[in-house]
């Protein structure tokens, strides 16, 4: 049982408002063939336009709220995506992009090949598609972000923190 | 009890030196000062054991496996791997299948084009240009997706032919995409020529000559703009080349100027040609059936893509899996220019250098090692500091 | 010139001298060379190089099988649409062929990809580190090869 506290229940919504509002997206490739970057790079052109809703792509995983991540996960990348996902800070959220992400896609049983995100890291929400429109991607983080709100949140802390712990 | 918010601190962020991250950057460069004194590339990140993947599939369910190869060019590898099957088989896909998949192959190359262009105007911090000329993509994406149900991985072909066909409704559409598309490209053509800070990072930069360009092997845009003329639909016309010419594209500067002049050349190029198979398309069926074993035999095709030749080689044993399947990417032929190029030239530079060659891999994650050869240090950048590196030094020469 | 002289010229190049080779057009545009003697190699590169015959496209590794116990490489020399294709077969054990590179500089990233895959060691190739494998992939295991255990590379899973 949380003691109560005004300050801190101040910061957390105002937190989750500016996560929830402008999430920083952080898109890493682990080894796809770039169907799915493209379309997600697409979501930043004058079509689609996702930063009018706040959302930016940034290129630091300091900085990042969400992962956007596409790709089957290659050995090679297997390390950095690893780092990449510890040097998030908490919250963080992965979105697994496009059928690679999910489970490997058509390269499933490969041998360089890890087979989907969720077999390196937690995973928080899924884009299927081969690859998935931009509106699907936008979809999928809007869901995401959706369920980011306060009650949605608190309840996954102690879930936050059992991934945490099965990383170490 | 724990107070859950220290789990939240927000740390600060350290600057280019990542110490937690030991694995080795994807680019190493050596660096004296501002000069690149060696470079070296560690490719590997996107290998996901295709070829022996092939092996264990059969000749249909390849076809689906090769499209994903690589996401900008799919469908020239699905076309590549028909024609190599049909010629193993010793079938000849229907004029109209092939008409149809010359166009799909054409409206592909217009959309990578596009692509690149963004993506190389990112890479020099025309941020502006990138949004236009995606935003333009976007109407080749729409044919594309009115065409084949897809805006990527269309899935057009079959073995044997293709799955769908050209009406006058959309003959009619495309024709309307292609008019707005060709507007846009006299735009940039005019815009390349001029603007005098796109000038500067491009002309005399990254000079290839045509004897270098011969010798380290390269191959599409990146060697025609050091005028070698090697162009597989002019030089080796495979399918409906051969009914349908295209001109080659070639310029004899060798700099990234030229590498840029090159390809929107193509640009006006490929549309011309489209609208030629529009207006000459052959009466026909859509395909031809093959059978579900393909007869023992070799068969290699070279294939023009977007970024240069594209080699298959298959041997068949007879069942319905493939013996062996070899792929030859275009950009495994222009990375080792890149590399030497870089040699010689400024750190700032190198960002353009490799966005010239139209490379096709991932385009956001690449750290880079610089180690400097003065006193021995080296350090870790992300690519993102290396671009943002090349903007501020011209903005800094320009002053 | 045009296809037919090519291969015509070719074939005079690499019949000529002492050099064992065999001959054969499998399929129109492409001339099938052959190898016999390894030694040759090199040098046959070195003929066709010397009258502009083609640029080299592609290095294909193959494995013939447990039963042949041999592998072969062929090399891809393509100009304009035709092709002449040569063809190296060697033992499966200690599998060993002379490098391209000082001929031929953009033959290294084929030939550093032939070695990884296939196990056939390339002398003079300098260039000592992986291609595509990831540094972490146990020595000895060669993907390609028919007979390539890969059970423990793909029984992992990634998952921390």
């Amino acid at each position: 049982m949380k003691e109560p506290n005004v300050w801190r229940d101040v910061m957390n919504g105002l937190k989750t408002w500016a996560r929830v509002n402008s999430p920083w997206v952080l898109h890493f490739n682990s080894g796809s063939c770039n169907g799915c970057d493209i379309e997600i790079l697409a979501t930043l052109t004058p079509r689609y336009d996702m930063e009018r809703m706040g959302v930016k792509l940034q290129a630091s995983p300091r900085h990042a709220d969400v992962l956007l991540c596409t790709g089957p996960v290659t050995r090679q990348a297997r390390e950095r995506l690893i780092r990449i996902y510890e040097q998030m800070n908490e919250p963080k959220f992965v979105v697994a992009v496009g059928s690679c992400g999910i489970s490997g896609g058509v390269f499933q049983g490969c041998y360089n090949v890890m087979g989907g995100i969720d077999q390196v890291i937690p995973v928080n929400a899924y884009i299927a598609g081969c690859p998935p429109r931009p509106e699907a991607i936008i979809d999928g983080v809007v869901k995401l972000l959706a369920s980011l709100m306060p009650a949605q949140r608190d309840a996954r802390l102690p879930q936050v923190e059992q991934e945490k712990a099965a990383i170490q | 009890m724990e107070n859950k918010i220290t789990s939240e601190s927000f740390t600060i962020p350290m600057g280019p030196q990542h110490p937690a991250l030991k694995e080795p950057g994807h680019f190493q460069f050596t660096v004296d000062g501002e000069i690149v004194t060696r470079a070296y590339v560690r490719l590997g990140y996107a290998h996901r054991g295709i070829e022996k993947a092939a092996e264990s599939r059969n000749w249909v369910q390849d076809l689906y496996l090769l499209e994903r190869v690589c996401g900008i060019c799919s469908h020239i590898h699905s076309f590549a791997y028909c024609l190599a099957v049909e010629q193993l088989a010793h079938v000849e896909a229907p004029p109209r299948a092939q008409a149809i998949r010359v166009l799909v192959a054409e409206l592909e190359r217009i959309h990578s084009h596009f692509l690149w262009m963004g993506v190389s105007a990112h890479e020099a911090g025309f941020d502006t240009l990138f949004m236009y000329s995606w935003r333009d993509r976007e109407t080749v994406m729409d044919i594309l997706e009115g065409l084949t149900g897809n805006r990527v991985n269309y899935s057009a072909n079959i073995l044997g032919g293709v799955k769908f066909d050209v009406d006058d409704v959309q003959a009619a559409s495309i024709r309307k995409g292609l008019d707005f598309l060709e507007e846009r490209t006299n735009h940039y053509l005019q815009v390349l020529g001029k603007d005098a800070m796109f000038l500067q990072r491009t002309r005399g930069i990254g000079v290839m000559t045509r004897a270098q360009a011969e010798v380290l092997g390269a191959v599409g845009p990146t060697a025609r703009a050091s005028n070698v003329m090697r162009d597989m639909r002019v030089t080796a016309p495979y399918s409906a080349y051969r009914q349908f010419s295209i001109r080659m594209m070639l310029d004899s500067r060798g700099d990234l100027e030229a590498r840029f002049q090159v390809r929107v050349q193509e640009l006006l190029e490929s549309i011309r040609l489209i609208r030629q198979i529009l207006d000459n398309l052959p009466q026909g069926e859509l395909s031809v059936h093959l059978p579900r074993r393909i007869p023992a035999g070799e068969a290699a095709v070279r294939l023009e893509a977007p970024r240069g030749e594209v080699f298959y080689y298959i041997k068949s044993n007879g069942t319905d899996k493939p013996e062996r399947l070899k792929v030859r990417t275009p950009t495994i032929c222009n990375l080792n220019s890149v590399i030497r190029l870089a040699v010689g030239h400024q750190l700032a530079d190198v960002p353009m250098i490799l966005a010239g060659i139209d490379p096709c891999f991932s385009c956001n994650d690449r750290m880079v090692t610089l180690a400097d050869e003065r006193d021995g240090s080296e350090r870790l950048m992300t690519w993102s500091e290396l671009r943002q590196h090349g903007i501020d030094f011209y903005k800094q020469a320009a002053k | 010139m045009n296809n037919e002289e090519i291969l015509t010229l070719a074939e005079q190049i690499v019949k000529s001298w002492d050099w064992k080779t065999e001959v054969s057009r499998s399929q129109p545009n492409q001339l099938d060379v052959n190898i016999l003697n390894l030694e040759q190699f090199v040098p046959i590169v070195v003929g066709l190089r010397v009258k502009r015959l083609g640029y080299l496209s592609a290095i294909v590794g193959l494995d013939l099988g447990r039963e042949a116990n041999q592998l072969e490489v062929l090399y891809y020399f393509c100009e304009q649409s035709s092709m002449i294709v040569l063809h190296l077969r060697i033992p499966r054990q200690n599998a060993r062929i002379p490098s391209l590179c000082e001929v031929i500089p953009s033959a290294e990233v084929f030939e550093r990809e032939l070695r990884e895959m296939f196990g056939i060691e390339i002398t003079g190739l300098k260039t000592i580190e992986y291609l595509y494998l990831p540094e972490d992939w146990p020595d000895g295991v060669f993907p390609m090869r028919k007979d390539a255990d890969l059970t423990m590379v793909t029984a992992q899973t990634g998952k921390v």
